[in-house]
């Protein structure tokens, strides 16, 4: 197992530049998952990592070795492809045992590396089958299979899950996390899910736009996010944000948020009168009131899920906002409620969308 | 304000009839047809039914099958077991399979002056030697130049349509232009004798013929069974060879392991359509070789040619009945290319 680091990893295609500068580190055996929307240059990353495009500049070293400009096949990592990669027209067998055949190991021993990680992968029933006659999930299982039989330094996941339905999906990701307790490699997994990304990362890396947003565990993540992007793509539903005119900011801050002066006690954070903020806040700290509130609001849906509610509601001025209460909900669409922001949930956004220190 | 209007209107108008009076004068034939025949068809469909109007409609195509190949292939049939030089077929003696038994009289079938009809067994060894060497080094050279084409080599798209331009080309005019290169002071003994060589004479030696046989029907038909197989190249998915690159596997080991193995259904379409080809091979030969020297190129589909139409006794009823056995073979081999053809999907 192995540690990665990449020191500032540019590359463009042609005159696009899809990634700006990379600065990353990776520690042996964690599980790191890189997490953004499409186009934000996450798998063009891992296939930098992976020696599969080159870099335009910059350097990657595995173990400390400088591995910038060595071919894929001789920086000793394995990777799960989106689409499986599987060799159609080989056995289970001979596509789990096709590195190692290459890497010259005996056929003892490679008929026991792809036993034992059949036996971890429940697939010694399947060896003998083409991938043609096996389901989504058992594919799956093969391709990982084929990169745990030859040890790898780091392990590689483009999107593994994303052609896998929802059920098995959830499966297959708790397989995977406790594959990664046995095992203890380390790994680096590409996917657009956050959940995914909350579930089986130590740490996320959030990207956008060619950028690195923000990296830390899920939690702090969730629960400080740096900015109103990954603010707003971390979490489901997504945080509200709503747009807030500073009053004042000297020991509480005022903000009109509506029609409406919100109150909140913080440190005096350099807010000029005036400037205009962002209020994000996630839909679970978000009560429903039926006397007063902060704001006066108008159910406009509820999605009754039967262990929790969603609630969409709209007040004057505003956005609509997303609530979600636990249980089910007696509240009807059409009716009049207060909501009140838990006052230390509240994140603040400037105008560039950074978010300010909380209390 | 209005007077432009008022003028720009008309000639509006006038642009918007003039496509439309194009558009209508397209389609009136199309009209006047379906006109005059929807109510005949109306009246079908009432008396046979909606489900059978499908024959209907593939009548017109069956008839022009049936008289431009059923028919002449019955008509052969019925030559290839009648004997005389008569050609009306009621004016020829039945003769059952005196034909077939005179083609196949041999001591052995693989010394041809042994067999009675000893053209046939020659032209027949001929073919044979013409398509194991022209399918071998069709399939070889294809296969290379679809690996080559298919990398990221500059001029990719010129070196493409080159190898494919001769496929468009008539086979005579492919023979003449090489006949042409290749005659006694043609352009290949010009290049000879002016690096010091002396001329050969290629057509009066039998090797040579069948090697320029060979050469020329390769060089005008390769691009076509190169263009198959660089389909076959271009529909394995690149994530495969992303993955051997993960797996470190060594280039000649992907060409083995993952290339040919997943290109072999396309490798067997192309070894059965250029080996019915082959077996057909007429004219490019006939212009170039003219099936000499002697009988050193003659194939079968000249020898029926010539035995049925070009001899002093046109014997039409052998040529038949050699024209029903290499029908036979041919149907054999289309056979193999369906079955190849089904078996394509992995």
């Amino acid at each position: 197992m192995a540690e990665l680091k990449l020191t500032s990893a540019r590359k463009s295609f042609g005159s696009i530049d899809v990634l700006h500068g990379i600065d990353l580190a990776v520690r042996d055996g964690e599980f790191v998952v890189f997490v953004g929307p499409s186009g934000c240059g996450k798998s063009t990353l891992l296939r930098l990592i992976a020696g599969l495009e080159n870099v335009t500049s910059g350097e990657i070293h595995i173990d400390g070795e400088r591995v910038t400009h060595l071919p894929a096949s001789e920086r000793g990592l394995a990777m799960v492809f989106q689409s499986y990669a599987l060799y159609p027209h080989m056995s289970v067998r001979k596509n789990m045992g096709f590195a190692l055949e290459n890497m010259g190991l005996k056929p003892a021993e490679i008929e026991a590396r792809v036993a034992r990680a059949a036996a971890m992968l429940r697939l010694t029933d399947y060896l003998d089958r083409k991938p043609k006659a096996l389901s989504g999930g058992q594919r799956q299982r093969v391709a990982i299979g084929r990169a745990i039989v030859r040890d790898p330094k780091i392990f590689l996941f483009d999107e593994p899950l994303s052609n896998l339905d929802a059920e098995l999906r959830v499966a297959t990701r708790k397989e995977l996390a406790s594959l990664h307790a046995g095992l203890g490699g380390t790994m680096i997994y590409v996917t657009h899910d956050q959940v995914e990304a909350m579930t089986l990362a130590d740490r996320i890396v959030v990207l956008n736009a060619g950028r690195i947003e923000q990296v830390g565990t899920p939690l702090e993540l969730y629960n400080r996010p740096a900015n109103a992007f990954v603010a707003g793509f971390i979490g489901s539903p997504r945080m509200n944000f709503l747009p807030a005119v500073v009053v004042s900011d000297d020991g509480t801050l005022r903000l009109t948020v509506g029609e409406v002066e919100v109150a909140l006690p913080r440190p005096a954070s350099g807010l000029a009168a005036g400037a205009s903020v962002t209020l994000g806040i996630r839909p679970e700290h978000i009560e429903i009131a039926p006397g007063d509130g902060m704001l006066a609001a108008k159910i406009d849906l509820l999605e009754q899920l039967g262990g929790e509610t969603f609630v969409y509601a709209t007040a004057p001025g505003l956005p609509q906002i997303t609530l979600r209460q636990d249980g089910q909900s007696h509240f009807h669409r059409g009716d009049a409620v207060a909501i009140r922001f838990a006052p230390d949930h509240l994140h603040i956004f400037d105008a560039a969308g950074a978010a300010l220190a909380r209390p | 304000m209005s007077d432009t209007s008022s003028v720009s209107r008309p000639e509006r108008g006038r642009g918007i009839g003039t496509l439309a009076e194009l558009r209508s004068i397209v389609t009136l034939p199309v009209e006047l047809g379906m006109r005059l025949f929807d109510p005949p068809m109306r009246w079908v469909q009432r008396m046979i039914g909606a489900r059978r109007m499908a024959y209907v409609f593939l009548l017109p195509n069956f008839v022009f099958f049936g008289l431009f190949v059923f028919l002449p292939i019955g008509i052969n049939i019925v030559f290839s077991v009648t004997g005389g030089t008569a050609l009306f077929p009621s004016q020829r003696p039945y003769v059952g399979s005196d034909q077939f038994a005179y083609l196949f009289d041999c001591g052995s079938y693989l010394d041809p002056a042994t067999c009675r009809e000893d053209h046939f067994w020659r032209a027949v060894a001929n073919t044979v030697k013409f398509v194991v060497l022209q399918v071998t080094a069709m399939v070889l050279l294809s296969l290379v130049t679809a690996l080559v084409l298919n990398m990221r080599i500059r001029g990719r798209g010129f070196f493409r349509a080159v190898y494919f331009f001769p496929v468009l080309l008539s086979p005579v005019v492919v023979a003449l232009i090489w006949k042409w290169i290749l005659q006694r002071d043609g352009l290949l003994n010009a290049a000879i004798t002016t690096l010091g060589g002396q001329k050969i004479i290629f057509f009066v030696d039998p090797s040579w013929a069948m090697f320029w046989a060979v050469f020329v029907s390769v060089w005008a038909h390769m691009g076509f069974y190169t263009l198959i197989l660089l389909a076959g190249l271009q529909a394995i998915p690149a994530d495969l060879y992303e993955a051997a690159e993960m797996d470190a596997t060594p280039r000649w080991r992907v060409l083995t392991h993952i290339t040919l193995p997943l290109l072999w259904p396309n490798m067997i379409v192309v070894i059965v359509l250029a080996l019915i080809k082959g077996a057909q091979t007429f004219d490019e030969v006939f212009v170039l070789t003219g099936g000499g020297p002697g009988t050193a190129t003659l194939m079968v589909v000249q020898y029926i040619y010539e035995t049925g139409f070009s001899s002093q006794v046109q014997n039409f009823g052998l040529a038949a009945a050699a024209s029903v056995v290499l029908g036979i073979v041919l149907f054999v081999l289309t056979l193999l290319q369906f079955a190849a053809a089904r078996r394509k999907e992995i």
